[in-house]
């Protein structure tokens, strides 16, 4: 007689607790999936910090000039990018401003010349050299924040495109950062977000507004609570600012994809404890 | 003669610079404003001369790989080579702002570099399942403010429960705030006596290799 | 003669320095002693399970440069490296570094070499296979590895440095392949994901303490001291700034402006 080997069966809770990642990611590709294809039109609040990024801006008097990093790399691109193209919708429309773009990540001009793209900056009767500009990539960090806020001329004498900045009426009187009215920041990067606290607000206080990846919001409080930034808005937010802005586009959409990936994840943290207390309420491990 | 170049000059030129910046940032000293600045400028332009830098340490490492067959290395070695020529002609030819450079960077790059990043929610996700579990006081806490963060953040909830917003904003702004400014003042304090140690030769690492003279100096 | 608003930083500053430099005076002539850091009491352990298991021991810097902010988070994770390449070579554990900035790798092998010779296995030491340059950029070197850790298996995982986006991704796929885990890092973005998953744990400024800790030096013993000392001025400062608000006196906050 053959002694079969007795596997004991998982039971229910035992399968709950030790569901393969495969089911979860198949779930959670799921949940990516079916509201980008099929936009739910769940609502969208506006937050406090949003809608403080949105007055500060509407506040600038004519004539203001701002200063915008394209900090992220292509990685935060999902996330910042419609960020990016609804203030810039904002900044056109209300006009009379001058931006000025400048990347202390490598991959920022062509992140920019991608947002300019979907921006459309024409239908505004905005023009490249006259009222918005990209002096490219600066190497070093802090240290570039530090040499542009001293004297940018001194950094760079060119666009990103290799042209002399002279020729640009734009750049008419732009020197140092004193120059500047407003630094709007979009980073993926801590050290980026942090410095610029340290290299244009402390010294200068240009006004701050900063907007990073959703996890970095936590780390970058204590900043905003002490008045060195203005506002402080995750990438996440941006469906709230094209609804204040009032130009739908990536940032409403992946809103209906946050809610149901958010729903499911607390469905699974929610399975995965009843699975773990059930366990241990029948003598489990 | 060695370990004056090596060593003693890289600290005097270390503790110099650092002295001249600190002077420039807290002092009002006529001149050091210029000279501070040139030295940033020349920063910007020493880090980006590094990009190039690594650029060639990458081509040197990789052409070993191949020439030596690494296993399982030197087929990604011949391709990564290939990918960094095909990329630098185009944007030399074409400049780095043209359309064939983004189609390149857009179709490639950014693709990849976005997969890799969003399959961190992925990680994330069977991160949370397994490991937030109320074991503990610590850990009940934990799985509590992750929660009620994860309701806020879906728009849809906290449209419809106001009540997470003020529950999140008082998270956020109260403990979160509080251990975040603890963790900073510690990691700043960290940076200032390494900057410290540093200044005044104690910490080397920055000086490379050294030989057991050049480093107990 | 002072810019304006930073009189007191200045003054803190000064006061910093004559306190790290006193205490790195003082400490060689007595050793302060440490509070036990579990993590890094439990490295052996780790080191001595990858020789059970014939698995290798990775270890990771996290994406450290030696010329940015995160210089000092860097310089721990080296620290941190060179007594964990002692005790492989003293176990016979295979010990894998993967480097992300180049400039890296010189100080690297340097570190793991002079471990090797003071333990006297300088034979098993072989950089080609040991100190992997996988990427300058993020996440190519975190997809390297990843590769790295489902090809190898190390039985243990070790990251100490700046850590960014790529944490989660490292911390899960170790997790994954079975890897003991230690994480160290001072970027507050990403504790929370070491928090989670990894099984030892040095939260911020215990990576600094870590170099110290490890290698009973004088030198960075004291400067660790100096800045606890530190510390406790900025709690004082709180408490009493707190205290004084609290009874209608904003003179603290205005002398901080100074």
């Amino acid at each position: 007689m053959i002694m079969k080997e007795q596997v004991k069966e998982k039971t229910i809770l035992e399968k709950l607790e030790d569901v393969p990642r495969e089911v979860l990611y198949g779930l959670l590709l799921l949940a990516f999936i079916i509201p980008m294809l099929n936009p739910i039109g769940f609502p969208v609040p506006t937050s406090d910090a949003v809608k403080k990024w949105y007055s500060t801006i509407d506040a600038l008097p004519k004539g203001s000039v701002i200063m915008v990093d394209f900090g992220y790399s292509g990685g935060g691109e999902p996330e910042l990018g419609p960020m990016a193209v609804a203030v810039y919708h904002h900044i056109f429309r209300k006009g009379g401003l001058k931006v000025i773009a400048m990347s202390t990540s490598i991959d920022g001009p062509l992140l920019w010349d991608k947002a300019m793209a979907e921006v459309k900056p024409e239908q505004y009767g905005a023009k490249y050299g006259v009222d918005y500009l990209h002096i490219g990539y600066i190497a070093g960090g802090e240290t570039a924040m530090a040499a542009v806020g001293k004297d940018l001329r001194a950094t760079t004498s060119t666009d990103y495109k290799g042209s002399s900045l002279d020729q640009y009426t734009v750049m008419k009187g732009i020197k140092d950062a004193a120059s500047f009215n407003l630094l709007i920041v979009y980073t993926t990067g801590g050290d980026q977000s942090e410095g610029w606290v340290r290299q244009w607000y402390t010294p200068y206080r240009i006004p701050y507004l900063c907007a990073v990846l959703a996890m970095m919001v936590p780390t970058m409080l204590p900043y905003q609570k002490a008045g060195q930034i203005v506002s402080l808005v995750s990438g996440a937010q941006s469906g709230e600012m094209e609804f204040l802005v009032k130009v739908p586009a990536r940032g409403i959409k992946s809103a209906d994809v946050i809610t149901v990936t958010h729903l499911l994840v607390i469905a699974f943290v929610v399975l995965g404890n009843i699975a773990y207390f059930g366990k241990k309420a029948k003598g489990g491990g | 003669m060695s370990l004056i170049i090596r060593r003693q000059i890289p600290i005097v030129i270390v503790f110099v610079t650092a002295v001249l910046v600190m002077t420039d940032y807290f002092l009002k000293i006529p001149g050091t404003g210029p000279v501070v600045r040139d030295l940033q400028n020349w920063g910007v332009i020493l880090t980006a001369f590094t990009l190039g830098y690594g650029a060639v340490n990458l081509f040197y490492l990789h052409t070993r790989h191949i020439s030596r067959r690494t296993p399982g290395q030197w087929p990604f070695s011949i391709w990564l080579l290939l990918m960094i020529v095909v990329f630098t002609v185009v944007g030399v030819t074409y400049g780095a702002t043209s359309k064939q450079y983004s189609w390149m960077y857009n179709s490639s790059y950014f693709a990849l570099s976005a997969t890799v990043y969003s399959s961190l929610g992925f990680y994330m996700t069977s991160g949370v399942y397994r490991t937030l579990r109320p074991k503990s006081v610590e850990s009940t806490l934990l799985v509590i403010t992750g929660v009620i963060a994860l309701m806020r953040n879906a728009p849809a909830l906290a449209v419809s429960a106001p009540i997470l917003i003020s529950m999140d904003s008082w998270i956020s702004s109260i403990p979160t705030t509080s251990a975040q400014r603890g963790i900073m003042i510690g990691a700043a304090l960290g940076a200032i006596a390494l900057g410290i140690r540093t200044m005044i030769g104690k910490e080397t690492g920055f000086l490379g290799r050294l030989t057991e003279a050049e480093k107990g100096a | 003669m002072l810019v304006e608003g930073r009189m007191f930083a200045l003054g803190m500053l000064i006061a910093l320095w004559v306190l790290i430099i006193g205490s790195m005076e003082m400490s060689k002539r007595k050793l302060p002693t440490f509070r036990k850091l579990s993590g890094l009491e439990a490295l052996p352990e780790m080191v001595g399970r990858a020789v059970e298991m014939r698995r290798p021991v990775h270890f990771t810097t996290g994406l450290g440069e030696l010329t940015g902010t995160v210089a000092p988070q860097l310089v721990a994770g080296l620290a941190v490296l060179g007594y964990v390449s002692e005790l492989s070579a003293k176990y016979g554990a295979r010990l894998i570094y993967s480097v992300y900035q180049s400039q890296v790798m010189p100080l690297a092998e340097q570190i793991m070499r002079e471990a090797y010779i003071k333990e006297g296995k300088i034979e098993q030491f072989d950089p080609e296979y040991q100190i992997r340059y996988l990427s300058g950029e993020q996440f190519a070197y975190a997809s390297a590895v990843q590769g790295l850790a489902e090809r190898e298996r190390p039985a243990a995982n070790i990251m100490i440095g700046p850590f960014y986006a790529e944490s989660m991704l490292f911390a899960e796929t170790f997790y994954r392949i079975g890897s003991i885990q230690l994480a160290g890092t001072a970027r507050g973005y990403q504790i929370p994901f070491f928090a989670v998953v990894c099984d030892y744990l040095l939260i911020a400024e215990e990576i600094y303490a870590a170099g110290a800790y490890l290698s009973k030096d004088p030198v960075q013993i004291g400067s660790i001291r100096g800045q606890d000392v530190g510390k406790m001025i900025a709690l004082v400062l709180m408490f009493v700034g707190v205290l004084a608000l609290a009874l209608g006196s904003s003179d603290l906050i205005n002398l901080l402006k100074r």
